[in-house]
């Protein structure tokens, strides 16, 4: 089980995400977004990790305000909420700098675990899936303490 | 000139608001977030932050830096939506 505190009165949710690249490693404040399918990591950040943008594939990707064009890159290792994940696919775009994270933690990361979201303390909490009837009890005792 | 010693992270988010921080990672709690780090910058400009990393990696530096902003997460004023599909 792992918790991770955010702040409830803020636009939207951050948590902050250790990115193991080619050349470096950072903790950056990313947005949990359930509404991107992909992760996406600021254009700038990829190349502080050292990725060369150029060389790296094109993706088409829709957002909210129309049709534009990522990068599809490979993080070394991403952990988040208690999750660790190597070689992970990413997206990178340029995000907007008044935006004050950078990257999106999308779906494909978190349909790794179980996650559960406490708005009014802000805590998210994850779980491995339940394998048997006891090991969901297990993991109810667990949620309890975040409720 | 004294040793810069490692502080709480909770500290240094305290001491400066509405700044982006750069935090050089000494310590991490049980589950692995960071706990305790040396300030090595606080500016209201990211990419003076940016910058910074670039130069330090550029002399060497491999351990594990910390790029915070501290404050609201968009300028008041300011909506945000998100959403990212792939694969069109």
């Amino acid at each position: 089980m792992s918790w991770t505190r955010f702040d409830p009165t803020a636009t939207f949710i951050r948590v902050p995400v250790r990115i193991v690249g080619l050349q470096g490693v950072e903790w950056l404040g990313m947005a949990l977004d359930t509404g991107s399918n992909r992760t996406v990591l600021s254009e700038l950040a990829a190349i502080r990790l050292g990725y060369d943008l150029v060389s790296a594939p094109t993706v088409h990707i829709v957002t909210a305000s129309g049709i534009a064009e990522a990068r599809l890159i490979f993080a070394r290792q991403i952990f988040a909420l208690g999750m660790t994940v190597d070689e992970f696919p990413v997206l990178v775009m340029p995000l907007p700098t008044r935006l004050r994270a950078d990257g999106l933690l999308g779906l494909d990361f978190l349909r790794c675990r179980k996650l559960f979201c406490n708005f009014e303390k802000g805590i998210l909490l994850t779980l491995p899936f339940s394998r048997n009837l006891m090991h969901r009890f297990a993991l109810s005792a667990q949620i309890f303490a975040a409720l | 000139m004294g040793e810069i010693r490692p502080e709480p992270i909770e500290q240094i988010r305290q001491r400066y608001k509405n700044e982006w921080l750069l935090i050089k990672v000494t310590k991490h709690d049980r589950s692995g977030f960071p706990i305790e780090g040396i300030l090595l910058l606080h500016t209201p400009d990211k990419e003076e932050v940016h910058e910074a990393i670039l130069n330090l990696r550029e002399r060497g530096e491999t351990g594990e830096l910390m790029f915070w902003f501290e404050g609201p997460l968009v300028p008041e004023g300011w909506e945000v939506v998100l959403s990212v599909l792939d694969e069109v």
